[in-house]
């Protein structure tokens, strides 16, 4: 027992000892030159390389509570219950929300050093026009990942959307679980726009995902499909662009194709909370994760297209980790495409109406 | 008794603050229309109407319902057995028993209910089946417990008289030793039908997506949809139903105790 205790005591002493020499490891006094040593970062889940937290924590000696998330929507919910973070990363159409709702602070460019680095396509966009609240962070697609072995390319381009419903393929595709995407794929393959407010287009969208739960079989998934497509379980999946380059990276025998009808161009990008209570450390860590390094980290790890130009070029060009993978450098200019716009009301009915497809 | 009396008041307190305050927010939710703001409370049975006028939410109800009987009946036939079998062992080996049973529990439920995910991968069975058995798997050692504890504590002279006024080994069973573990197998039910009938995570992992129980549905408008009055008015119907299921099986209870005498 007292060899226990000993042993028990030797092992906190290394800790402790461990932590603290870890936190003499930067000169830096924070809370001196921001007035705090701690941020919280609240992140999707898999979406940051694997030492940007702890590098960060090391050059600024400082400490990050970093938590993730599923959904804008479930960010949102966890922000309203009342919990300050000092950084989320929400996409473009909740961003659009959090500034209406006044839950956001504008940033302060001057302390923002890395605009330059910024894709000219990816600042400006109509959620947040002059950038006043928002770096982005991670941009890209939604479209058909497929198994070439076993669908043919020219079906794909030919049918685009319309190929989840040849039932060739019934009980072989893949789907997000989110009314949002869904309804897109739907609104999109009947020649709508995604952001529409008409009641006859959202029933015919209904009827078309309905008819393709009920004919089709799909799975519902989350970030499941990733492993799922490396692994080739089914031939087709519906998937963000950055998962679809790195599902690519792993298996080859895959493909990626943004259907010719047009699809959704999404943004995720940083943003500092009206209550945030460290903004000054929060500026540097905007600068720090987009910082070249840190994105090359971050973009190589989950396969996601960098706001930061610099690292798609390295990254898309020849001897890069994704040169040749389409999904890496999604379509940009092509006028079918759309950007989500936040409405409430719509996004109530169509959250109901995917309750509805999927029980019945 | 009574100077001890004064130490009920930490656990009122946390009841008071994280049981009873939240029920009352859950019910005001229920009654109000939208807008979150005490200053524009405006009430109304709207949310109870459009649960019930829509086919689509009394059959997830139903579904839900249907599934958590499944699992509670389940639950006993694999249970029941296996208590009785640990009762006739030794002491030391009951315990080592018990151990075992409960020793799943040492690892998150959600942990080992992802385990199952990569499992049943393998098999091709329906959404349901798959729901079922990590239902089944997750609550049998609430049930198993229960009735091991009402067999242990049973008198075993009571078996012997049993035994000596002629009875033999089925009748003893159904006459003596089964009557006397109904309040294990009770509670039980109880331990299992409740949070099988609410979860949400296990359908969530096991079914696929498109399997929604009322769980799901009720984690959809509040997480997804923002819709917290709707959400609320679905639990409230669910905590309604529960305790007049509980109603229902403290009667059964009752019975059977005046039957017995």
């Amino acid at each position: 027992m007292k060899k226990l205790v000993k042993i028990l005591a030797a092992g906190i002493l290394l800790i402790s000892t461990g932590c603290s020499s870890n936190e003499g490891s930067s000169d830096v006094d924070p809370i001196e030159t921001y007035g705090c040593d701690v941020i919280n970062v609240y992140n999707w889940g898999e979406y940051i390389g694997e030492d940007v937290v702890s590098n960060f924590e090391k050059t600024y000696n400082v400490r990050v509570n970093y938590s993730m998330f599923d959904s804008n929507e479930e960010m949102y919910t966890t922000l309203l219950g009342g919990n300050a973070y000092d950084i989320l990363v929400p996409s473009d159409y909740m961003i659009e929300r959090l500034i209406q709702e006044d839950l956001l602070q504008p940033l302060d460019k001057s302390k923002i050093t890395i605009l330059d680095d910024l894709a000219e396509g990816v600042l400006n966009k109509p959620y947040d026009p002059d950038n006043t609240y928002s770096i982005p962070y991670f941009w890209g697609s939604v479209g058909i990942l497929y198994d070439t072995t076993k669908v043919d390319p020219a079906k794909v381009e030919e049918m685009g959307w319309d190929i989840l419903k040849d039932t060739e393929y019934a009980g072989e595709i893949f789907m997000y679980d989110s009314e949002r995407d869904s309804f897109m794929v739907a609104l999109k393959a009947l020649g709508y726009s995604m952001n529409t407010e008409d009641d006859a287009e959202i029933e015919e969208a209904y009827q078309w995902l309905l008819e393709l739960h009920q004919t089709m079989d799909p799975a519902y998934v989350t970030d499941e499909v990733n492993d799922a497509m490396i692994n080739a379980e089914k031939s087709l999946a519906v998937v963000y662009s950055g998962a679809a380059a790195y599902i690519i990276a792993e298996n080859p025998d895959m493909a990626y194709f943004e259907p010719l009808q047009g699809t959704n161009l999404w943004n995720d990008a940083m943003v500092i909370p009206a209550n945030a209570k460290c903004p000054a450390l929060a500026h540097e860590f905007i600068n720090f994760a987009l910082s070249y390094d840190s994105m090359m980290d971050s973009s190589l790890t989950v396969g996601y297209t960098s706001a930061v130009q610099s690292v798609v070029d390295e990254l898309g060009s020849e001897g890069g980790d994704f040169y040749g993978n389409e999904a890496y450098t999604p379509r940009t200019g092509y006028e079918k495409d759309e950007v989500f716009t936040h409405n409430e009301v719509l996004k109530k009915k169509l959250s109901e109406l995917w309750i509805k497809i999927k029980v019945s | 008794m009574k100077t001890f009396s004064k130490l009920v008041w930490p656990y009122m307190a946390w009841i008071t603050v994280f049981i009873v305050a939240p029920m009352l927010l859950i019910l005001l939710y229920a009654f109000t229309k939208e807008g979150n703001s005490v200053l524009t409370l405006q009430f109304t049975l709207n949310n109870f109407t459009r649960f019930f006028s829509d086919s689509i939410f009394p059959s997830v109800m139903a579904r839900s319902l249907k599934i958590a009987l499944m699992t509670t009946l389940l639950c006993i036939l694999f249970g029941y057995p296996a208590a009785y079998c640990i009762s006739k062992l030794n002491d030391k080996q009951q315990a080592l028993a018990i151990l075992l049973v409960t020793l799943p529990m040492w690892i998150n439920m959600l942990i080992r209910t992802y385990a199952w995910r990569g499992i049943l991968s393998y098999f091709d069975f329906d959404s349901e089946i798959k729901v079922l058995i990590g239902m089944v798997y997750n609550f049998i050692p609430f049930m198993i417990l229960q009735i091991h504890t009402s067999l242990s504590k049973m008198d075993q002279s009571l078996i012997a008289a049993a035994e000596d006024l002629g009875a033999n080994k089925t009748q003893t069973f159904m006459r003596v030793i089964f009557p006397l573990s109904i309040p294990g197998v009770i509670a039980g039910i109880t331990l299992v039908f409740l949070p099988a009938v609410s979860s949400f995570f296990i359908p969530k992992l096991l079914g696929g997506g498109d399997y929604v129980l009322i769980g799901n549905l009720i984690e959809n408008y509040f997480v997804s949809t923002g819709d917290w009055n709707f959400g609320s008015a679905i639990s409230l119907i669910m905590a309604v139903l529960i305790i007049f299921s509980m109603f229902l099986t403290k009667r059964i209870d009752h019975q059977i105790g005046e039957e017995k005498e």
